[in-house]
């Protein structure tokens, strides 16, 4: 017999075997693995038993029989291999987007990360995947997103840039929900509102993979007498998956996979591995909207919590302000009688007393300590009464006129001419009337210095974008800023005022309605108080 | 003479009204509480009514709606030791409005502009 084949040598050279390839050197000094895995199916080892054959040696047919069984089954395992490779792959996919899943709790996230595997070529690979979520409320299952290119065009632009940017499957799915999550909805806007299916329609395909719990593989859809001719065309294939999505036997939503691009078969493999997949994400799903849910509750919870809390503060504020309103209720009764009495006797008991008595100048103390006393009266009940501003919208020249008329004879009796420039036109303003009117009353007829000859007020008024300012420039009065910013402070002393609230409680009350209230002092020109208004109802803190 | 009714719970400040409104030439009546008014006015004809707005236990405003209502030809001068009641409503149907003061200056200033506007009234027949 003369052998081409090398099988029974024990080390050959790399020309002397066309099997044995670059890298499989080894294979060149062992000589039964290289047997085992390289003669089978080698056509030079086959002209070898060949031979054996034609010599007619018995031991030919039954090697050649060995032979055939051994490749069958080397064949058989190799395709084992290559299934139990594939299912290995896929745990590990699984497995990744399983943890991906769990580890999510927003709905969005979950469901680019659903749909990005579905569509992508490291996932599942189908070309396009619409997403449907029961509405249990409105009893309809609503398309709710849809992944996948429109048109052959889009899907190379797509799948270019997919293989261009070599990104895994998380990638992918943070890219989708960043960047395109809000466009894809908008591009599949018209498909996903015809998705949307009565959960009550029990003989629509969709609604009856859905209450079957089980996946429906649709073939030949135009013909397919449970498939509406709409749905069939607004998909636009023949062939399409409807995976329901079920989480503890609830009905979370619905899958509609297929190939719409590249027309390629859906497996059997293909809905097997689609329906294991679609237990996490339908559980991902239901966990993501309740929290959602849970989170609208809680804000709802904390919304409430923060009412309620500012409910106690006020129902807090208003027992101390009526506390207060009761004080000085109690004040005004109970003081300013007595007051009263003791002030008005004694000033009747002066009118009478003689000139030369010698005691008159002890009534004309009463007298004078009562009126000081009953101003301090009016100026605690005056700042009880500014703890409750009412605010209204009102002319500011109309207020200031009747200050003045009502201010005239004092100002009069100081030695002073008062002269007022209204704005024009100008629009209401916001303010508590009241209050205003105490305040532009105590600037005229506050207690400071007067000084000079030249002693006059002059009123303006004007707008000044959302505002109108009032100013007040009084030239006949003096005193120093430090002064002033004293004055400014409740109850503290000045060399006229004494202890007292005055300009203090018009800052307190302006301020109150967020109306700005500047106090500047020079000693050689006087006073000038600005009062800034303003013409638009804001909140104040 | 002007004919006053004053109503005041305070014995001392009816007192004190009585004495120095006589001496601006008025007839002074006084009245402690809304009864003791209502009979004083059965009894005689005021020119004007000056009223407590606080009194023991009534309101001097329910008294002033009384007097509108039934006498609506009394002026009527509210006096107390609130300021703020000059912003109630109820407040505005008197003819006056003073603060409860040592100093009645201004008290009398106000009783005379109201007896010659109701002087001017009857003159013009109004």
């Amino acid at each position: 017999m003369d052998r081409e084949c090398c099988w029974n040598r024990d080390v050959i050279e790399q020309e002397d075997c066309p099997k044995v390839g670059p890298g499989e050197e080894e294979l060149l000094v062992l000589k039964q693995q290289r047997n085992l895995e390289k003669c089978c199916d080698c056509p030079t080892f086959l002209h070898d038993l060949n031979l054996l054959r034609n010599d007619a040696n018995p031991l030919a047919p039954v090697l050649a029989g060995f032979l055939t069984e051994f490749c069958n089954q080397k064949t058989q395992i190799q395709s084992l291999v290559s299934f139990l490779d594939n299912k290995t792959l896929e745990i590990r996919f699984l497995n990744e987007l399983g943890h991906v899943l769990q580890s999510s709790v927003d709905l969005d996230e979950v469901l680019s990360v659903a749909l990005t595997a579905i569509t992508a070529g490291k996932g599942f690979g189908m070309n396009r995947a619409f997403l449907l979520l029961c509405d249990r409320e409105e009893g309809m299952l609503k398309g709710y997103l849809g992944l996948g290119p429109r048109d052959l065009e889009e899907a190379s632009q797509v799948w270019n840039e997919i293989v261009q940017n070599d990104m895994d499957l998380q990638t992918l799915a943070q890219n989708f929900r960043l960047n395109k999550l809000s466009s894809e909805r908008a591009k599949f806007h018209d498909v996903l509102e015809q998705l949307t299916i009565p959960l009550s329609n029990k003989d629509h395909i969709v609604i009856k993979a859905l209450d079957g719990k089980r996946p429906i593989m649709v073939e030949g859809a135009f013909q397919h007498p449970d498939v509406p001719p709409e749905l069939a065309r607004l998909l636009g294939v023949d062939t399409f998956l409807l995976m329901p999505l079920i989480s503890r036997n609830r009905r979370v939503g619905l899958i509609i996979a297929d190939n719409f691009i590249t027309h390629r078969a859906i497996t059997r493999e293909d809905m097997h591995s689609l329906e294991t997949f679609g237990f996490p994400v339908a559980f991902a799903i239901e966990r993501a909207s309740l929290y959602d849910k849970l989170q609208v509750e809680l804000n709802r919870v904390t919304e409430a919590s923060k009412k309620l809390k500012e409910q106690q503060e006020l129902i807090v504020r208003m027992e101390n302000m009526a506390l207060v309103g009761r004080i000085t209720s109690s004040i005004a009764h109970s003081v300013r009688n007595p007051l009263m009495i003791i002030g008005g006797f004694a000033r009747s008991i002066l009118k009478s007393s003689p000139e030369s008595d010698p005691k008159r100048t002890f009534i004309e103390s009463i007298v004078a300590e009562t009126r000081q006393l009953e101003g301090v009266l009016d100026e605690i009940l005056n700042y009880s009464d500014s703890l409750y501003p009412t605010r209204d919208f009102w002319d500011v020249n109309q207020l200031i006129e009747a200050a003045l008329r009502e201010t005239s004879d004092s100002l009069s009796s100081l030695g002073y001419t008062s002269t007022y420039t209204p704005g024009y036109d100008l629009p209401p303003v916001y303010i508590d009337f009241k209050q205003l009117s105490y305040c532009l009353r105590t600037v005229l007829q506050n207690d400071i210095a007067s000084c000079g000859d030249l002693r006059s007020i002059k009123i303006s008024t004007y707008c000044d974008n959302d505002t109108v300012i009032m100013q007040i420039e009084d030239s006949g009065r003096s005193i120093s800023q430090g002064e002033l910013d004293r004055l400014l402070v409740p109850f503290s002393e000045t060399r006229d005022l004494g202890a007292g609230l005055g300009l203090a409680l018009c800052k307190t009350m302006l301020e109150k309605q967020g109306i700005p209230f500047v106090v500047t002092a020079d000693e050689l020109n006087g006073i000038r108080y600005t009062i800034t208004l303003p013409t638009r109802k804001e909140e104040h803190s | 003479m002007s004919k006053l009714l004053v109503v005041d719970d305070e014995a001392n400040i009816r007192l004190l009204y009585a004495e120095e409104l006589k001496d601006e030439g008025y007839e002074v009546v006084t009245a402690a509480s809304s009864a003791e008014a209502s009979d004083k006015l059965q009894a005689g004809v005021f020119d004007l009514a000056v009223l407590d707005i606080k009194l023991k236990n009534e309101s001097g405003i329910e008294l002033l709606q009384k007097l509108v209502k039934e006498r609506h030809d009394m002026p009527v001068i509210l006096c107390s030791a609130f300021s703020c009641y000059k912003d109630d409503f109820s407040a505005w149907l008197a003819d006056g409005y003073v603060v409860k003061s040592g100093d009645l200056t201004e008290l009398k200033q106000e009783i005379a502009r109201v007896l010659a506007k109701k002087a001017q009234k009857t003159k013009t027949g109004a």
